[in-house]
């Protein structure tokens, strides 16, 4: 983020979605069960939660947090109103389960354009659970908005906002037109610390909006498992194989013995 | 564990948990180890709202329920128990009073600064003549005009080191007996306010337990807490939530024994299995469960009962008694788990049995427990 900020103050209402979702963190026995005690808030949505929160603070407008997903996930949004956001939709519905990144994508996009008007919408880069990062980009393309992936900071000027994002070595920056699309890169900014008060308001005043299918206007053969050209045939944990190899030698042969083995891995130039 | 918890309750703990994991837990042995108040740390837990978990919003509080205040006791002493014990003193018998007894202009002229954690709180009972006998404490507050000279010797005071605001029970009446003790706000700062040298404890190490001295020191009559004689009254009713809050702490440090055990029987191995794979570990790691299941339970209810605006003296003295006598057994076994890693500081094993062992001594100690808990039940 661009703390730094310059510019006039603007007077117009400015509305950020962030797209967040609930991921599992624990699935004892193999079985996924989604509890707020087996899933969390993705880590990879906060820094695009926190990037809509400093805008707001530095040029007004509201923050809306929408999640797709069933009613145990709320505690996400609830977590998203702690750390700040204006509104909170969950998108739920017994069709949406099943979905695979284009159908979520899909029923993101019915959403977002529910909530319209709307000037910016905001991803995380990927979900800690499936780690696909297709969510953002499909769903900015099935709305025609322009897109930029894994941006490092975001200052806005006018109806254009500078965009900046690293990629192989090299400091990229945009100007995107409004309204438009970003993933945010996970080390762009750090988020708040979501505070008591904050807790006591998300679950004092605040209140989870819910939407279904019939207020999207899709069909069920476009969402959930009905929608989804993909589908997942077993899931089970993947053993990662470890050996653990003394090198011989002098500290300075076993120095060159590794660095050898490592170019030899491609792990090191 | 949680099915007593609302969501909201769960989400404290929750945010409380990761904050402590991230900012606590690297420094926690350093802590104790250089008897250092983290004040860095303090500063964030402040605008938090660590320091003012019931106090209402437009006190700078965060307007939470009795079982927010000990499920945040409990997290942070689950890292830090010298800081738990902080917050629990700071929130339950010095914010708490304030907010229960002060007048309004008092409310608005202390309890922000406290809830922001800005100004962090003492609770000044402890004399060296006067502990489980708190009416026969000697300091004298003598009125003088529109002000009160006192004068006191008080020792064990959680927080003293840094504390800017005291509530010092002293004697306005010295022919009254128990009903000649008041409280009065007494800020550091103030001419013949002494902070004397910090203890040197064998556990709560993080936490600047001091003595602090008045001197012939003047304060305003306006500082004085509910009325002349209400001392004790203020501070029996402190005390009852302050127990809570060292239930809590013990629960929080009993639960740490515990899941160090559960890590360390998992990764030990002798006669080529882990060591959780012997049936004697098993009993003890099952014992440690269900006591520390058991405590959680008592201080969660003490917490309904207040919230629920119930009478839970009783409660609130049976948390305290069990969870702290439990937490010395658990945070023990933890040591024989370990065994002789246990007894290294290399293991924060041993710095939670130190920190464990006080929790039987004050906000009273277990006899004093017993004492309250049998008054309610002999209906005295």
């Amino acid at each position: 983020m661009n703390e730094g900020g310059g510019g006039p103050k603007l007077e117009m209402a400015f509305h950020t979605i962030v797209c967040i979702k609930s991921v599992i963190t624990r699935a004892p026995m193999g079985r996924t069960v989604r509890t707020m005690d087996s899933s969390e808030l993705n880590p990879y949505d906060k820094p695009a939660l926190e990037t809509a929160l400093r805008l707001r603070e530095e040029y007004g407008g509201t923050v809306t947090a929408l999640s797709m997903g069933p009613e145990t996930c709320a505690f996400a949004l609830h977590e998203a109103m702690a750390m700040g956001v204006d509104r909170s939709v969950l998108v739920c519905d017994i069709s949406f389960a099943g979905a695979d990144t284009l159908a979520t994508s899909n029923t993101l996009a019915a959403a977002i354009s529910k909530a319209a008007p709307f000037d910016l919408v905001l991803f995380g880069v990927r979900s800690a659970d499936s780690d696909t990062g297709q969510v953002g980009p499909q769903t900015a393309v099935l709305l025609g908005l322009p897109l930029v992936t894994g941006a490092r900071s975001v200052l806005r000027q006018g109806d254009v906002l500078q965009v900046e994002r690293v990629a192989d070595g090299f400091v990229e920056n945009f100007a995107m037109s409004l309204p438009g699309a970003l993933t945010i890169h996970p080390a762009a900014i750090r988020p708040r610390d979501v505070a008591l008060g904050g807790i006591e308001r998300a679950f004092g005043q605040q209140t989870v909006e819910e939407w279904r299918m019939q207020d999207l206007g899709l069909s069920s053969n476009s969402v959930g498992e009905a929608g989804s050209p993909t589908k997942v045939l077993s899931l089970s944990t993947a053993k990662k194989e470890r050996k653990c190899e003394f090198l011989p030698g002098s500290p300075k042969q076993q120095a060159e013995a590794l660095m050898r083995r490592l170019r030899e891995l491609g792990w090191t130039g | 564990m949680d099915t007593l918890l609302s969501e909201k309750n769960r989400a404290v703990r929750r945010s409380v948990r990761a904050f402590c994991e991230r900012e606590l837990l690297p420094i926690a042995k350093d802590l104790d180890q250089e008897t250092r108040f983290p004040w860095e740390v303090v500063e964030k837990m402040g605008k938090l709202g660590y320091f003012g978990i019931e106090a209402p919003k437009e006190l700078g509080g965060a307007g939470m329920d009795p079982l927010s205040y000990v499920v945040v006791i409990e997290e942070i002493s689950r890292i830090c128990a010298g800081l738990g014990l902080c917050t629990s003193v700071h929130n339950g018998v010095v914010v708490h009073p304030l907010l229960t007894f002060g007048s309004e202009e008092q409310k608005q002229r202390w309890v922000p600064a406290l809830a922001r954690g800005e100004k962090i709180g003492a609770f000044c009972l402890t004399e060296p003549n006067a502990g489980s006998d708190a009416a026969s404490i000697e300091a004298t507050a003598a009125r003088d005009g529109d002000h009160y000279v006192i004068n006191a010797n008080k020792v064990f005071v959680t927080n003293g080191g840094v504390a800017d605001i005291c509530l010092v029970f002293s004697r306005t009446d010295p022919k009254a007996g128990s009903r000649g003790i008041s409280v009065i706000i007494v800020e550091r700062g103030t001419p013949g306010f002494v902070v004397g040298n910090l203890e040197d404890l064998s556990g709560m190490r993080a936490n600047p337990v001091s003595s602090i001295r008045l001197y012939d020191c003047r304060v305003p009559s306006g500082n004085l807490l509910g009325g002349e004689g209400m001392g004790l009254r203020i501070g029996l009713a402190g005390l009852d939530t302050g127990r809570m809050g060292i239930a809590a702490q013990a629960l929080g440090i009993a639960q740490a024994a515990l899941e160090e055990s559960v890590r360390y029987a998992k990764q030990r191995r002798q006669f080529k299995v882990p060591i959780a794979n012997h049936q004697a570990i098993q009993m003890t790691i099952a014992d440690m469960a269900t006591q520390v299941e058991a405590a959680r339970l008592m201080v969660y209810r003490a917490a309904l009962l207040r919230k629920a605006g119930k009478p839970f003296t009783q409660a609130s003295a049976m948390a305290k008694l069990y969870a702290s006598e439990i937490c010395s057994k658990v945070t023990d076994m933890a040591i024989q788990i370990h065994g002789g890693y246990g007894y290294s500081k290399s293991y924060p094993v041993e710095r939670l049995h130190r920190d464990a062992r006080v929790t039987r001594l004050y906000e009273g100690t277990s006899e004093i427990q017993r004492i309250v808990i049998a008054r309610g039940v002999l209906g005295e």
